[in-house]
């Protein structure tokens, strides 16, 4: 009786067993949950690379959040939230907010520029054109706003090509005449909110990203290389710009010097799933892959990404070091 | 008890006293808190003028599509906080009929405070609206007829037996959908974001700098509140020993 009983568990056991490993070597490879912030002008770009990869790994699940560039940080280092892979409008977030203290390396993926959206229901729609953008913000009955500075790049960037433009156009006092008609309330922490603003006709002009206005489909204002941010040959023009914004401390400010858009992605050190993080890069830094989304979506990626120095190529793992090039 | 106290006292007594002192001097937090107070006030006062004749018609009279109407009421307590605010924002824009006339007229909605009550009345009535009918229908209506029956008006009559029977729901209702305005975040920071109330405020600063920053502010809103609630009961307490 004793032998007979024993066997039946045994058998029961056993097949358990084969069932979990088999199960196992079906999901080999990356699994589990990968979370990334990203900036919100990346929202639906990477909504594309999120349905291409997990149709690749199934047995991962991405996990993004969006928020303008400066929050994600923030979210990594004041508040702790667990990260993967973190992905800037401005790369230059991830230089001074989380290096050294939370990631190593910083990929430079792609560029953007600045452009003014507008809809066909937006005030003097009809006759607002590349001369005189600057004249139509400046009237009283329209509404126009950008993001925070302090919380995302579009705000500060905003900011800077209207300082440039004041520049380039030779009008002293432009760029204060245009934030005397921008009152507080028509700045939203993040610059894809503003797109619902337009959408809806609670707003007229809004500043955004080229790729953004493309993607959303709305009308835009392309304005010359010379103030655009779109150009890095025109970078120590660029430079004559500047904004202040809040420190990594609360009461504490820093200075952001205009330079030509560039988006950086870093993997964040103490990531929950380093193995995923690294096949997700592997994917989206493959101009095969997610640079050629980039592309395909109005925002022109770098082919290939560029670190800055050799010593950061090496630092990243072996499967994206042929992604990359060393170039300052 | 335990489960709604714990995390409300981990949250109160957590900022240090010289934290909450620097916090209620910043003038931006008086300010966010006050607008806070004063749009749920503004919220419950529209609440209470043109809820009260609604829920008196629903507590007295019956109709078909009775039972239709009050679920629409309830249907603000239902929908998705940031849909409501998404909601409003289509209807306040100039891409809708009502926006373009609000905006021919000079009424903006889009980040302004007419825009938060307009919000905060919207998810806060359907509160008072189901508490004074309750109010309402526990008053026998055989009271207010025999007052009719004597020659008194309807105004009078809803003046001087209903009201007077009813103020305490009303009171209560008016607690209730201030209590409900004074909370709402996700349906306000989709219409304005600025200027801030006081819960905007909180989840800002929990973003861009943590739980060391937001905390103390929380704490003072959660105080100032309660401190008002507790007079506004305490005087309705009052009033009934008096009767008793």
């Amino acid at each position: 009786m004793k032998k007979r009983s024993l066997l039946r568990p045994v058998v029961v056991l056993l097949l358990c067993a084969t069932v979990v490993l088999f199960s196992t070597f079906a999901f080999a490879g990356p699994s589990g949950k990968l979370i990334m912030f990203h900036a919100g002008s990346l929202s639906v770009p990477f909504a594309a690379m999120e349905k291409a990869f997990e149709a690749k790994y199934p047995g991962v699940d991405l996990q993004r959040e969006a928020a303008g560039s400066q929050n994600c940080a923030r979210k990594i280092t004041d508040i702790g939230k667990p990260c993967d892979i973190m992905a800037s409008a401005d790369y230059k977030v991830i230089d001074k907010l989380l290096i050294p203290g939370y990631a190593n390396c910083n990929i430079r993926f792609a560029t953007n520029q600045l452009v003014l959206c507008y809809t066909d229901k937006s005030a003097y729609a009809d006759t607002v054109n590349a001369d005189n953008w600057y004249q139509i913000l400046q009237k009283k009955d329209v509404v126009w706003g950008h993001s925070d500075p302090n919380l995302d790049p579009c705000g500060y960037r905003s900011l800077m090509v209207m300082q440039l433009a004041e520049k380039a156009l030779n009008k002293p006092g432009l760029y204060k005449q245009l934030i005397a008609n921008r009152p507080e309330e028509n700045v939203r922490p993040k610059s894809v909110e503003l797109i619902s603003l337009l959408q809806t006709g609670n707003m007229d002009y809004a500043w955004e990203y080229l790729s953004v206005a493309v993607q959303h489909g709305l009308k835009y204002i392309v304005l010359p290389d010379e103030i655009n941010l779109g150009n890095y040959k025109y970078d120590p023009v660029y430079e004559q710009s500047f904004v202040e914004v809040t420190g990594t401390k609360p009461g504490t400010t820093m200075i952001i010097k205009g330079i030509s858009c560039t988006y950086g992605v870093t993997l964040i050190k103490d990531a929950p799933n380093p193995e995923a993080a690294i096949a997700f890069l592997e994917y989206m830094l493959d101009p095969k892959g997610g640079l050629q989304i980039l592309k395909d979506m109005g925002q022109p990626p770098f082919i290939p990404c560029r670190v800055p120095t050799a010593e950061m190529k090496k630092s990243l793992p072996a499967e994206l070091q042929k992604l990359v090039e060393v170039k300052d | 008890m335990a489960f709604i106290l714990l995390p409300l006292v981990e949250m109160m007594t957590a900022p240090s006293f010289a934290m909450l002192k620097e916090t209620i001097k910043d003038k931006d937090v008086v300010r966010s808190i006050w607008l806070s107070i004063y749009t749920a006030g503004l919220a419950a006062l529209i609440s209470f003028v043109f809820g009260t004749p609604l829920a008196y018609v629903l507590a007295r009279s019956d109709f078909r599509g009775k039972k239709l109407i009050e679920s629409i009421i309830d249907l603000p307590i239902v929908i998705p906080h940031p849909v409501v605010g998404i909601a409003i924002l289509s209807v306040a824009g100039k891409n809708h009929w009502l926006g373009e006339l609000f905006s021919q007229v000079g009424i903006r909605i889009m980040g302004s405070v007419t825009g938060i009550v307009v919000v905060l009345t919207f998810v806060g009535m359907p509160f008072y609206i189901n508490a004074v009918k309750g109010g309402f229908e526990s008053i026998s209506p055989r009271l207010e007829k025999v007052s009719r029956s004597l020659g008194a008006s309807m105004f009078s009559t809803f003046f001087r037996i209903t009201f007077p029977l009813a103020w305490r729901s009303m009171l209560v209702g008016i607690v209730m959908c201030s209590a409900r305005a004074i909370s709402e975040f996700g349906a306000v920071v989709i219409v304005a974001y600025h200027p801030m109330i006081a819960p905007v405020m909180i989840y800002e600063r929990f973003e861009a700098f943590g739980l060391k920053y937001s905390q103390p502010v929380a704490v003072w809103l959660v105080f100032i509140c309660l401190t008002l609630f507790l007079i506004l009961r305490i005087l309705t307490l009052h009033d009934r020993e008096k009767t008793a």
